[in-house]
């Protein structure tokens, strides 16, 4: 009789748990489709096409080479990158296996609709603009990329005309040029004012703003699309907030940031001029946390300025 | 901005800390038991090295470094890094070169005594490349594959090698083949530095003491009268 009650037991409570587990599979893709219309989107000036404000970079953070099991961690951010609706995804031949782990993960999850392929050509890869965009292609077992840029500026006279070439053949859709770290800015601004170009990647963190004064002015000008990277500032900016301070109680209410990594990335795809911060990370937990600042409530210009005099004063 | 002042040490090691420390438990995992047998032959050419048999010692220490440059940087480390596949050439080169000097005997100094400070300091290094790194991974909280062992892994190779070279070599030879472990041990000093890893300084220590080993052996031989010349 007790055995009876215990078996009756263990399967109401199995019922119950497959109608919950059910129910859940049933509301995933709500779920999803709900996270991805919570993201901001702004637009691409060249086409209109909305981009989600955070991407994901993938320097350092997604070379891992062959090993299975790093493989199958990094999958689990690029699946957790693509539930919250995200959509910019950037590497580089530069980035060792960040390629390859990338074919990997969408051969896994299967190419998204909201996939917004970006990669770089780099001369130092060797091999010509094309063959580097071909070789990229089926690293990442993609026909075609949305975004090819010349990485770092490195020979951009010859790369841009090849992306050129490319994109007039449909096999890209926007070209760009790089910078990081603050590098060879007069001459990025030189190709800013004059190539004819859709996206410029550049570094701008709230602790690295030397391009609020021309080039992020110059892309709105231009209509440029403009990536941010190094958000955290190689990680270092968030590590240090993280261990030694809270995020002040004035910026939840003002700003809507509960978080360091809201406060960060808030303040970078805040700027009228850019149209995407591309955090890098190994831990879906941080993927979360990236993801979640790129929801409304932005801050205000004046927010912004109080943000900066704060991170100044610490 | 000058473009080389932006430049940080973290540009130059395009991995992350868990990235790396897969690859030294892939290396141990892959290769185990081998490591009982590395810990044989580390522990034979440092007795050999100690006794005099200079050129047999220098031969079988020639097989770790062509297995690592190998094994670990052209197989595995240059998926990582583009520096991975030159890196191991360099580690192929070292190995030739002690193979060399063990078939010629070139560069090989005297038999010199066991308290000798070179010799002293050469043998502290071979101990700590040989049974030291291997147990600082587990004691800090990685797992056994994890651990550095002699002839799997390039740091503790170089680590016994500049130590042993302490012991065999003689003049010019002395750095010539001291200058890729030293080489080695440095860059592997840096990367721990940036990854944060709780044995950076026993890389640094080690490089130290190499770098004085091999000073005071060649002011040491500079004092010296030649062989042979009068007192």
């Amino acid at each position: 009789m007790k055995g009876n009650t215990k078996v009756r037991t263990d399967r109401r409570r199995f019922l119950k748990l497959l109608s919950s587990a059910l129910a859940a599979m049933a509301m995933l893709p709500v779920l999803s489709r709900a996270a991805a219309e919570g993201l901001v989107r702004k637009p691409i000036r060249a086409t209109g096409e909305k981009l989600p404000v955070i991407g994901l970079g993938t320097w350092r953070t997604f070379n891992v080479g062959s090993d299975p099991e790093l493989l199958d961690a990094r999958t689990e951010v690029v699946r957790a990158f693509f539930r919250h609706g995200g959509g910019l995804v950037d590497s580089s031949p530069m980035y060792g296996s960040a390629p390859d782990v990338m074919g990997y993960a969408l051969k896994k999850l299967g190419v998204p609709e909201s996939l917004f392929s970006a990669e770089k050509v780099w001369s130092p890869a060797g091999g010509s603009a094309r063959q580097q965009f071909q070789q990229l292609a089926a690293r990442w077992g993609l026909p075609e990329f949305n975004l090819l840029q010349v990485h770092n500026l490195v020979d951009w006279q010859q790369q841009l005309e090849a992306l050129r070439e490319l994109k007039a053949e449909g096999k890209i859709q926007y070209i760009g040029i790089t910078t990081s770290h603050g590098r060879r800015h007069r001459e990025f601004e030189r190709v800013m004012a004059s190539g004819d170009i859709d996206f410029a990647q550049l570094t701008y963190n709230i602790t690295h703003r030397e391009v609020e004064s021309r080039l992020l002015p110059l892309a709105r000008e231009r209509g440029i699309a403009v990536i941010a990277n190094r958000p955290y500032d190689g990680g270092r900016l968030i590590k240090g907030l993280k261990r030694s301070e809270k995020v002040p109680a004035w910026a939840r209410e003002e700003c809507g940031c509960r978080t360091w990594a809201d406060f960060l990335l808030k303040f970078i795809v805040s700027h009228p001029a850019v149209n995407c911060a591309i955090p890098a990370t190994t831990r879906v937990d941080h993927l979360n946390e990236n993801m979640q600042a790129g929801h409304a409530l932005m801050p205000s210009p004046g927010c912004r300025q109080k943000m900066v005099r704060h991170i100044e004063s610490l | 901005m000058s473009a080389w002042s932006s430049y940080r040490l973290e540009d130059f090691i395009p991995f992350t800390a868990d990235v790396y420390y897969r690859l030294l438990e892939r290396m141990g995992e892959d290769f185990w038991p081998l490591h009982l047998l590395t810990l044989l032959l580390g522990g034979t050419v440092l007795l050999l090295a100690l006794r005099g048999r200079a050129r047999l010692a220098c031969l079988l220490l020639a097989l770790p470094w062509l297995f690592v440059g190998v094994a670990y940087f052209m197989q595995r480390y240059g998926e990582l890094n583009w520096a991975g596949r030159d890196i191991g050439w360099a580690f192929v080169l070292q190995g030739t070169l002690l193979a060399a000097a063990g078939a010629s005997g070139f560069g090989i100094d005297r038999p010199a005594r066991a308290i000798a400070p070179a010799v002293m300091l050469g043998m502290l290094l071979g101990l700590l490349g040989l049974l030291g790194m291997p147990l600082i991974a587990p004691l800090v909280g990685f797992d056994w594959f994890q651990a550095e062992t002699f002839a799997i892994h390039p740091a503790p190779t170089a680590i016994v090698t500049l130590g042993v070279v302490l012991v065999l070599f003689r003049g010019i030879f002395l750095w010539a083949a001291g200058i890729i472990p030293l080489a080695w041990i440095s860059v592997s000093g840096l990367t721990l530095l940036v990854l944060d890893a709780p044995w950076t300084p026993v890389m640094f220590a080690a490089l130290a003491a190499g770098v004085l080993g091999l000073a005071v052996k060649s002011v040491a031989a500079y004092r010296r009268p030649p062989r042979g010349g009068a007192a």
